[in-house]
């Protein structure tokens, strides 16, 4: 039995529901050996700003049980040179990109919008307003759906490719900031950014990271993305969800797909095997053949309950 | 650059070098061609937790038969080191290498090359030295420990130099073993003695580094360091490892590094 891996998300087709996570694919060319970016439903890019960015100072990383907890700062190239150095290359390779905008204002959005709108090979914005790492902008405006909104609608005025808004799971209404996004004009939603999270060491009597604080990833977190992308699917059954957190397995995406994610992002997993997306589509495609699953999309929403 | 592979590796053997750090020999298939100073990340296990790989610098490779052996030291850090060194004889792991840089190893004419080697700094410092051994370059071994049993593979660290004709320079904080004192002191000790060396190679802990640094600046000399920082995925997306450059910019040490000429570090990076 051959099984059709194509979806959609929104306007945006997709080879298979299966992507690689901002941040953690660098620009989509860093790993080709391993992982080309075209085998991927699609690239999300590292979140791009309109100038480069630094990002925090270190130690900027530290594993926790089956997990990870980072505060990376956004460090990035800036987005002309992400126009001008990988999308050329990514574009001839025929991959699907998503590039992952970031900025301390609302306008810093519109301003990494409109410097790709010049561009070709752009399949959809996703807005990054959940970056717990971050003192201004992200966060900030993924916590507040009057924010939200306003910044959402400014963005989908700047440019007609699809927007999604990737949302925090530590804003303090979860279905209420997804809603104000989809009024701002969003095609769709990435949940969930990572978990704002601390490591102490107790010897030494101080936090951890340099940050104090970060986001945790990995699968230390894939249960509470299950329950937010169940809780949204639920409330907002007609928007598109793109489901991430903690993926490590085909069968991690099957959980995502049946809680109402069209697609999934895998994040994490890329830092313990490169080539980990991959094998995700792979061990998917063989879940579906022992399930008689012909279309994942027939997974889509599909959890049993009452 | 030399091709990185995620290598299908086994565990062929495992010996205690010290009460902290052993020996891990993995064998594969696969051609390694590893430069000294390069580096893997090795998985800990099949499992969750621990998460991440560990970055571990190559010690040396050779082939036996149509196998590669790939050497690795680890000290107990933590729990995926205790992992690995829990690991049986046998066990199928994946090895991600080589990474990174190396150091340069070309001779200097009218000076020896300085090896600088601070506890479990050593792995890449002796792969380099029986790589200069082999090709009659000639250098001094400075190897620093705390205590005289946390001194690693003297024995082969003693045959690489007296190949080459330099000297082995031991030292231990406790006194235990060697001259006294930190390893930094024994070169300071030599620098003043008249030694001239046209490249010092270091890898070890950050204040030893950070004195490495110092010397060089002070007297002119130069000098490539190893450095190891907290890494999740070794081969450049993950950012986590950076470091301070002198233009002010954080770049991944995984991917520029882990070797770097004291002069492209800033300043302000070493407490």
């Amino acid at each position: 039995m051959s099984v059709r891996l194509a979806v959609t998300v929104g306007a945006v087709s997709l080879a298979n529901p299966v992507l690689a996570a901002s941040g953690t694919f660098g620009y989509g060319l860093d790993l080709l050996e391993f992982c080309p970016p075209e085998a991927l439903g699609a690239v999300v890019t590292k979140g791009l700003s309109p100038r480069p960015r630094r990002g925090n100072p270190t130690p900027r990383i530290v594993e926790t049980a089956a997990g990870m907890i980072n505060a990376i700062g956004l460090q990035n190239i800036g987005v002309d040179a992400f126009c001008r150095e990988a999308l050329p290359d990514l574009r001839a390779r025929g991959a699907t990109v998503v590039v992952n905008v970031f900025g301390e204002r609302m306008e810093e959005y519109v301003e990494v919008i409109g410097r790709c709108e010049r561009d070709d090979g752009i399949a959809a914005y996703e807005l990054n307003v959940s970056c717990p790492n971050v003192t201004a902008g992200g966060m900030e405006f993924g916590h507040d759906p009057g924010q939200l909104e306003t910044l959402t609608a400014m963005c989908r005025s700047a440019t007609r490719r699809p927007l999604w808004v990737k949302l925090s799971p530590n804003a303090p209404d979860l279905v209420a900031t997804a809603r104000a996004a989809v009024e701002g004009g969003t095609e769709a939603l990435t949940l969930i950014n990572t978990v704002r999270a601390m490591a102490i060491d107790a010897e030494a009597r101080r936090p951890v990271l340099a940050n104090a604080c970060g986001g945790l990833s990995g699968p230390a977190i894939k249960p509470i993305a299950l329950r937010m992308v169940w809780e949204v699917h639920t409330a907002l059954p007609a928007v598109p969800l793109v489901g991430i957190g903690g993926i490590e397995t085909g069968r991690d995406v099957v959980e995502f797909l049946l809680a109402g994610a069209s697609a999934v992002q895998v994040g994490t997993a890329i830092f313990r095997d490169p080539a980990a997306p991959l094998r995700i589509v792979a061990e998917l495609e063989r879940f579906c053949e022992a399930h008689d699953v012909e279309d994942v999309t027939d997974l889509v929403g599909g959890l049993q309950w009452r | 650059m030399i091709a990185r592979r995620d290598l299908a590796v086994t565990v062929a053997e495992r010996a205690e070098l010290s009460p902290t750090c052993f020996r891990l020999v993995l064998e594969t298939a696969d051609e390694v061609a590893a430069v000294p100073g390069q580096f893997g990340m090795l998985a800990c296990g099949g499992g969750l937790d621990p998460l991440l790989r560990r970055a571990l610098s190559i010690a040396g490779v050779s082939r036996r038969g149509g196998v590669a052996r790939v050497e690795l030291m680890v000290k107990q850090v933590g729990p995926g080191t205790a992992a690995l060194h829990a690991l049986p004889t046998g066990t199928s792991l994946r090895f991600l290498a080589p990474l990174g840089n190396g150091f340069t190893l070309t001779p200097v004419e009218g000076a020896r090359l300085g090896l600088v080697a601070g506890g479990i700094g050593l792995p890449p410092l002796l792969f380099a030295a029986e790589r200069l051994a082999s090709r009659n370059v000639a250098f001094d071994l400075l190897l620093g420990a705390a205590t005289a049993a946390e001194l690693l593979e003297l024995d082969r660290c003693r045959a690489a130099v007296a190949a080459a004709g330099g000297e082995l320079v031991v030292t231990t904080d406790d006194a235990s073993a060697g001259e006294p004192g930190f390893v930094t002191t024994a070169l300071e000790r030599r620098l003043d003695g008249g030694r001239r060396y046209g490249r010092v190679l270091a890898c070890g802990p950050n204040p030893m580094l950070a004195e490495v640094t110092r010397l060089a600046r002070e007297r002119g000399l130069a000098a490539e360091l190893s450095l190891e920082e907290p890494m999740a995925c070794g081969v450049g997306v993950c950012l986590g490892c950076v470091v301070e450059t002198e233009d002010g910019r954080y770049v991944a040490t995984c991917k520029e590094g882990p070797v770097f000429p004291v002069e492209r570090l800033a300043a302000r990076w070493w407490p």
